[in-house]
Order: structure tokens, then C-alpha cells, then sequence
């Protein structure tokens, strides 16, 4: 047992680390005994000096909204990897894929038939009520009959250590771009680590995608231009734009660069009209055309959508997406992958109570001190409620809006998210963490071996938002097996407090 | 390239060159306040005063500080404080914003070393200035804007990003030489009968250090320092990097291999009126300019350098889609 983990508090989450006190899961054990030889934490805390000044000469930051200045920050990176093992990672991308599979089935569905409210699986009222539901865009013909391009799923691992999906992101998620840097800077500050690991490389993403987004365009046009739509430098993701366009040697635009003329789109280059195929768009379905959806958005491109009924450009992902993200939506997730493939779904939800629902409504009103309270629109960890952490005048204030419009809102129980050693200040700590995987949708399904790992640097914390004080750590998922079996679950710690058994 | 980078890339080169410039002649202004013979000389506030008129923010200058004109407000003024826009910092900043905005065009290293500069920039006030001394501060500053040509030009492709930068870079500087001028001739001298004195040598000896010209002069003038042969240098000479006529060719030059691929903008207004101000300056007698006025002479070129801006502008980023051409 190295120095720098003698007096890690052995909690009773799952820990990725430590199956017991002193005893390190098999795939941890090479990472343990490396960090075991460092000259204490000293040493630990120099590199860790070393990759906050990289993020920061590099501009890896993202932008902190509520000061006035447009502050930059680094999205806070802890050293100590997240160490998924080859047969776990089978597990999640196998569930992964069938989620992804299901999502795009029910979005066909929704914007086609509507088979699922027909056979009484989903209620109309939920989709009709849906802020992010295009009634616009039903029997729109959509390009390769896919609905859903990139889907960043958030998973977390209970106190048991089973994956759960927390919430799908399928609109324009973001952290991609972190996960790429944080490997480039793992590998100057860990090479031999990674190298003895075998640790499975991320950086195909990109390729990936401009695979995907080539595939997208109309297919009489034989080498498609492909753009990125920012809404600009001062959004909190600019970083995250300007390093995927980078990457794919794509444009990248805001709204004032294309115009409309006949239904084409266009980019306004120095030397005239330049024709536009394809857009990785990172704005919302709200802003992309003031003629259609908000008429006070700069940010979009008027006639724009004129232009994507048309078949004249593609959108990633297309319109309309975001029905699927609603957070009332996601409870019905299961029943989808069981309406549409046939199977049961391979990675559970969280358990979930639908405000809608008059029954689950009463049991969350009854129970909001011991809930997770969530609007169904809202991310970034904002418009949330942890009840345990919370005021009697918090919980009050929920309570009013939740039986102001039931729809708005869902309730989970508070999981103890697993947790996982950082550096923290001068020591190491347990802090929580979970796991956004991105998944592509083109001619095939491809996950990226990996994902953005959040830790919640705040001690206790169980929000990893990077807008709520978040970091993120390198997730290695392994090549091969050099690791033990999966952690089964009587194995796992001590009883569980926070979760609400029901 | 998106007319919106080539406006930002544009813009960029501006500000570098401007904040080089206001390194360069706070530079001058500290080495000639050492060599006034007297002390009470070198407290004068009028010692120091021209500079906040060359970097044209003389009213807002008084709004921030007052009457006091002293060399730490002046330093404060032109190097450090964000609310002068013209400040070496302040124009470091919108220099690494329009990169920022750009980065995704831009070789990691060029962002880097702007993005660096600026991060260890912020951190600087008058009292690190008054540490370190005049020159050597002001040599670092110098210095990383000169790393960050040798990068920039090392590593941006010779694409219109790149023209882009060189007509940006070099209608700044023809503007900054002709106001560096201006200023010293109406600021710099005392009074009228010092035309000529010892005095007059060395400030005039200060404004060629200004432009790092000294050497450069001596060596193609063979001549003494006056007032004319000065002007003149530094308005129409053909070789040196700084005078105005060798900036505008360099701007001219920058313009042509932009349309050198869009044959339909080859007949641009900007083209025809930098053609027309070199012409200008070509057949220019400096004597009689001096003459006529050359404050007046100064100002005109002024006026030009701003419609050959606006033209490039109309030209190539703000053009209306009406009359765009719709390229295959």
C-alpha cells in the first residue's frame, strides 16, 4: 500500500479504485504501485502544476457566463485516471448501442407513424407538451433515415457498481474536446503508464465524425463542404467548437456568415457565395432560423430550415432531436428498447418518478427531502433540487413549482455516485464521478473507447457540472484483459445511507 | 476565406502593430527624457505629454488621470490601462481575442505564443515597468512581438490568412509612421526657434529610433539630421520597412495576391486608391510639403489610408449577397 493512499478514506460508495481498504481493484493495482514510488505527494501535486499550465497555454478553457468579463477557465483536470477494464467497457457499449439503436427508432417513430402512441406505450400529452417537440417537421423525409447523429449519454455507477444511464444528450453535447486534451496532456505527464496499460487511443473521434458528417450530405454532391455553426466566442463551448473544426480541417461559422439565396445555403467568403452541404450545428434548434423558431435570434440563419426540407443541407443533429432528451421522455427509455428491438434493455435508468403522474406525484411530494428533483429541459446542473443538501426554503420553494406545472419536472433518488482517488488540495480523497460516453450514429454505430470522466472536486458534492465546480479526469478503457472480474456486488462496501429505497 | 476571418486575422495584425508602436515610442520618449541636460527638464510633465497625443487619447487621458502628467501616469496610460483601447495591453488582448476567435485557423504555436504573451502581460503594472527599467521592459515586449512574427511567419500558409495579416500589418504601420510625424512636429519642439539646435538633433535622431530608423538612415542618407532629409526618409523611401511608401507597396503587394485568386475582384477600389497614394507619394517634394504644411501634408495621407481601409472592407467583408458572385 503506497504512502501517498494511507490515509484514503474508504467510504461507503463504490470505489473504482479500492474494493477494500488497502486492496486495489486488479486493474488499479499497476497505477497504485507507480504511484506508490513518487516521492509523496509532492511530487504528484508538481505534475499536477504542470498540466493546469499546459490547459492553460493551450486555451483550454471554457467561459464562465455570470461574470461580466467573460472569465476564462481551465475545466480542472485531475491526474489520477478513471481505469475502465475491456470487459466492462464490452458491456457499456453493447447497452450503449442499444440505447442508440432504440432512440432512433422512437424518433423515426414520433416524427413518422407515431406507432408508440398509438399502442398506448408513450401518452400523446407527453410529446405535445414537449418544449422541444417540431410538430413541424412530422413526415419530414430526413437524410439516411437518421434521426440522431451524436448522443452523449451520461452514466453513473451506484453503490453497487452497476452502470446506470442517468440522462441521454442528444442534442449538442459537448466535453468532447476535453476528452481529447486530456489525453494529450496524460500522455506527456503518464507516457510509460499508458504504455504498459495499453490504454485504447480516443483520438479516431474526429475522423469519426467528419466521416459521419460527410455521410450526411445530399447525395448528388460529390465532395461536400462541411461547416461547424457557432453561436460564437463568448459561448461557455467556444473552445470545444474551434478544436472540432481544427481537428476535422472544416470551417467553422457563426450565423453571420451564411446566407439563404434560392434554398442553398451559403458562406460569405472573401472572394463571394461559397456553397455549404453539411453543418455540425452547436446551437439549439431555437436560434437555428428566426423566420421559423425564435424570431429574436442573431444567432441562426434566416431560411435556413426552408433550405434542410428541401434536402439542399443536412443538420447534425437534425431538428427536432431534443423530444428524446426531455427528461420525462428518458423514463420511457426502457420501454422503447423494448417496443422497438424486443429486448431488455442492457443498462437500466435510474429509477425515475414522473411528476406527471399523479401517483409518482404524490410519492415525490411526500418524499422531496430525500430526491433529486430535475426540470426536464434545463443542463449544466442548473433548475435542480438535491433535497438531501437542501434548505427547508429550498424544498418549499420546488414543492410550489412542481405542483405549478407538473410536467416540468422528474424526481430520481439521491444515488451515491461511485467514487474515485483525486488530488485534493495536498491529499488524495474519494470524490464522485461519472461518465459521458459519445456515441456516432452514421453508417454504423461507433463509441469513442472512453468518454468525459466528471468528478465533483467539492467535497461531498454530487453535481459534476464544470458550470457547478466540476473537473474531469483521463478515462483509460484497457485493451485487453490484464485485469480481475468485474467487482461483483457482494463485495461492494458498506451500507448505503443516501439512497432511497422504495 | 470567410470574410469574417479575414477581417479578424486583418484586425489582429493592426493591433500587434499598434501596440509594437506604442512600445516603440514610449521607448524613445524614456531614452530621450535621459538625455535632456537638466533634471527639471526630465520632471517636466511636457516631457511626457506628446505620447499620450501620439497614441491620439489626450481627452480620455485627462479623464482618467486629471492634470497629473507624470511618467508613471503616462507609462499607465500607454502601456497598462485596459480602459485606453490604444494601450499596449488593451491591443495585446483584442490582438489574442480575434486569434481566439480565429484559433481553429491558426497553427497551435502562433495562438500559443499570443495566447502566453497575454497571460504573463495582464499581470504587469507601472511598478514591474519601474523595476525592471524602461529598457528592458520595454525590450521584452518588443521582443515577444517580434517571436511572434518569426512564428507567424514561419508557420501561416501563404494563403489569404497570411495576406490578410501583411495588408492588416502595414496599413497600421504606414498610419503610425505618418502620426509619429505629426506629433513630432508639432509637440516635440519647444518652441520654433530651436529649429535647428542641438535639441532639435537629438529628438529628431529620437524619432528615427522611434521607427528603429537611425542606422538605417545614416547608412542610405550618408547625410545629416534634418528636418527634410528625416521627413523624407521616412515618408518615401523605397527600402526601408517602416516608411510610409514602403509599407503602402507592402499592403498593395498583400492586396493583389489576395485577388490573385478571385480574378473578378482584381479591379478593386482598394487597388486603384493605394496605386493612387503611391503615385502621390512618389512625385511628393518635401521641401514644398513642408512648406504648404506638413501637418496638413500628413493629415491628407491620413484621410487616404482610411478610404483604402474602408474600400477593403466594402470589398471583401461587408459586401451586400445581392451582387455577390455565387462561386461553383
Amino acid at each position: 500500500m503506497p504512502d501517498l493512499f494511507a490515509s484514503y478514506e474508504h467510504a461507503r460508495f463504490y470505489d473504482e479504485m479500492f474494493a477494500a481498504p488497502g486492496k486495489p481493484h486488479a486493474h488499479y493495482q499497476r497505477l497504485a504501485e507507480r504511484f506508490g514510488r513518487m516521492e509523496g505527494i509532492g511530487e504528484l501535486l508538481q505534475r499536477q502544476r504542470t498540466a493546469d499550465q499546459t490547459f492553460l497555454s493551450r486555451g483550454v478553457t471554457f467561459t464562465v457566463y455570470s461574470d461580466n468579463a467573460g472569465t476564462e477557465k481551465i475545466f480542472p483536470f485531475d491526474l489520477l485516471p478513471r481505469i475502465i477494464p475491456a470487459h466492462e467497457w464490452k458491456h457499456l457499449e453493447a447497452g450503449l448501442t442499444q440505447r442508440m439503436q432504440a432512440l432512433n427508432m422512437f424518433l423515426a417513430d414520433i416524427y413518422g407513424e407515431q406507432r408508440i402512441i398509438r399502442e398506448g406505450i408513450l401518452p400523446r400529452g407527453m410529446v405535445d407538451s414537449s418544449k422541444n417537440f417540431r410538430p413541424e417537421l412530422v413526415g419530414f423525409k430526413i437524410p439516411r433515415g437518421l434521426f440522431v447523429h451524436i448522443n452523449g449519454t451520461d452514466l453513473i455507477r451506484d453503490e453497487a457498481g452497476e452502470y446506470r444511464v442517468l440522462e441521454d444528450n442528444l442534442r449538442t453535447p459537448s466535453g468532447v474536446s476535453y476528452v481529447l486534451e486530456n489525453r494529450q496532456v496524460m500522455k506527456r505527464v503518464f507516457p510509460n503508464l499508458i504504455r504498459d496499460y495499453r490504454v485504447r487511443p480516443v483520438e479516431n473521434y474526429t475522423n469519426d465524425l467528419l466521416a459521419l458528417l460527410t455521410y450526411l450530405a445530399p447525395e448528388h454532391v460529390p465532395e461536400p463542404t462541411v461547416v461547424l455553426l457557432t453561436p460564437g466566442v463568448y459561448n461557455s463551448a467556444y473552445f470545444e467548437h474551434s478544436f472540432l473544426a481544427r481537428q476535422m480541417g472544416i470551417e467553422i461559422v457563426e450565423g453571420s456568415d451564411l446566407v439563404v439565396e434560392d434554398d442553398k445555403v451559403y458562406m460569405r467568403r472573401t472572394d463571394g457565395l461559397a456553397p455549404v452541404h453539411v453543418i455540425y450545428r452547436r446551437i439549439d434548434d431555437d436560434f437555428l432560423d428566426p423566420t421559423v423558431f425564435r424570431k429574436d435570434s442573431m444567432l441562426g440563419v434566416p431560411g435556413l430550415m426552408e433550405a434542410y426540407r428541401k434536402g439542399n443541407v443536412a443538420l447534425c443533429n437534425p431538428v427536432g432531436t431534443g423530444i428524446a432528451d426531455d427528461k420525462a421522455v428518458y423514463y420511457y427509455v426502457q420501454k422503447m428498447i423494448k417496443f422497438y428491438l424486443g429486448q431488455d434493455p442492457i443498462l437500466p435508468n435510474v429509477e425515475t418518478f414522473l411528476s406527471a403522474d399523479p401517483t409518482d406525484l404524490k410519492y415525490i411530494l411526500a418524499n422531496l427531502p430525500k430526491l433529486v428533483v430535475k426540470s426536464v429541459n434545463e443542463a449544466g446542473g442548473y433548475g435542480m433540487l438535491v433535497g438531501p443538501h437542501s434548505t427547508t426554503a429550498q424544498i418549499e420553494e420546488f414543492r410550489a413549482k412542481i405542483i405549478d406545472n407538473p410536467r416540468n419536472f422528474i424526481a430520481q433518488p439521491t444515488i451515491g455516485l461511485s467514487r474515485c482517488p483525486s488530488v485534493c488540495g495536498s491529499t488524495i480523497e474519494g470524490r464522485h464521478i461519472d461518465l459521458r460516453p459519445y456515441i456516432l450514429n452514421g453508417e454504423t454505430i461507433k463509441i469513442m473507447p472512453g468518454g468525459l470522466t466528471r468528478v465533483a472536486l467539492k467535497k461531498g458534492s454530487l453535481v459534476v457540472n464544470s458550470s457547478q465546480g466540476g473537473g474531469s479526469k483521463d478515462t483509460w478503457v484497457l485493451a485487453d484483459e490484464t485485469s480481475a472480474p468485474f467487482q461483483s456486488q457482494s463485495q461492494s462496501a458498506s451500507p448505503i445511507v443516501e439512497k432511497v429505497l422504495v | 476565406m470567410l470574410s469574417r476571418v479575414a477581417n479578424l486575422i486583418f484586425w489582429t495584425a493592426r493591433y500587434l502593430e499598434r501596440a509594437e508602436n506604442a512600445a516603440r515610442l514610449l521607448d524613445v520618449n524614456a531614452q530621450l527624457v535621459l538625455d535632456l541636460q537638466s533634471r527639471q527638464a526630465a520632471d517636466d510633465p511636457r516631457s511626457w505629454e506628446p505620447l499620450v497625443y501620439v497614441c491620439g487619447g489626450d481627452e480620455l487621458f485627462h479623464k482618467l488621470y486629471g492634470q497629473e502628467v507624470t511618467e508613471r501616469t503616462v507609462v499607465d496610460f500607454v502601456l497598462f490601462n485596459r480602459q485606453n483601447p490604444s494601450s499596449f495591453l488593451s491591443c495585446i488582448a483584442y490582438a489574442r481575442e480575434n486569434a481566439r476567435c480565429i484559433r481553429d485557423q491558426l497553427a497551435g504555436e502562433v495562438w500559443e505564443e499570443l495566447n502566453t504573451f497575454y497571460l504573463k502581460l495582464k499581470e504587469d503594472d507601472y511598478s514591474r515597468y519601474a523595476q525592471l527599467g524602461s529598457s528592458e521592459y520595454l525590450s521584452f515586449l518588443k521582443g515577444r512581438i517580434q517571436l511572434f512574427y518569426g512564428v507567424a511567419s514561419s508557420m501561416i500558409p501563404r494563403t489569404q490568412m497570411w495576406w490578410f495579416f501583411e495588408l492588416g500589418r502595414f496599413m497600421e504601420r504606414a498610419d503610425n509612421t505618418s502620426r509619429i510625424l505629426d506629433v513630432k512636429y508639432y509637440m516635440l519642439l519647444p518652441d520654433n526657434t530651436s529649429v535647428g539646435s542641438a535639441l532639435d538633433m537629438v529628438q529628431w535622431a529620437s524619432v528615427l529610433r522611434s521607427c528603429s530608423a537611425f542606422e538605417a538612415f545614416r547608412k542610405s542618407r550618408r547625410g545629416q539630421l534634418t528636418l527634410e532629409r528625416v521627413v523624407d526618409y521616412l515618408v518615401r523611401d523605397h527600402f526601408f520597412p517602416r516608411s510610409i511608401l514602403f509599407s503602402l507597396s507592402e499592403a498593395g503587394f498583400a492586396l493583389a495576391q489576395i485577388t490573385a485568386a478571385a480574378p473578378h475582384l482584381a479591379d478593386n477600389a482598394a487597388a486603384r486608391l493605394i496605386a493612387s497614394l503611391r503615385d502621390h507619394l512618389e512625385k511628393t517634394v518635401i521641401k514644398e510639403a513642408i512648406a504648404d504644411g506638413l501637418h496638413e501634408y500628413l493629415d491628407d495621407i491620413q484621410l487616404r489610408l482610411g478610404e483604402i481601409h474602408a474600400a477593403t472592407q466594402e470589398t471583401f467583408i461587408n459586401y451586400s449577397s445581392d451582387t455577390a458572385k455565387v462561386l461553383a
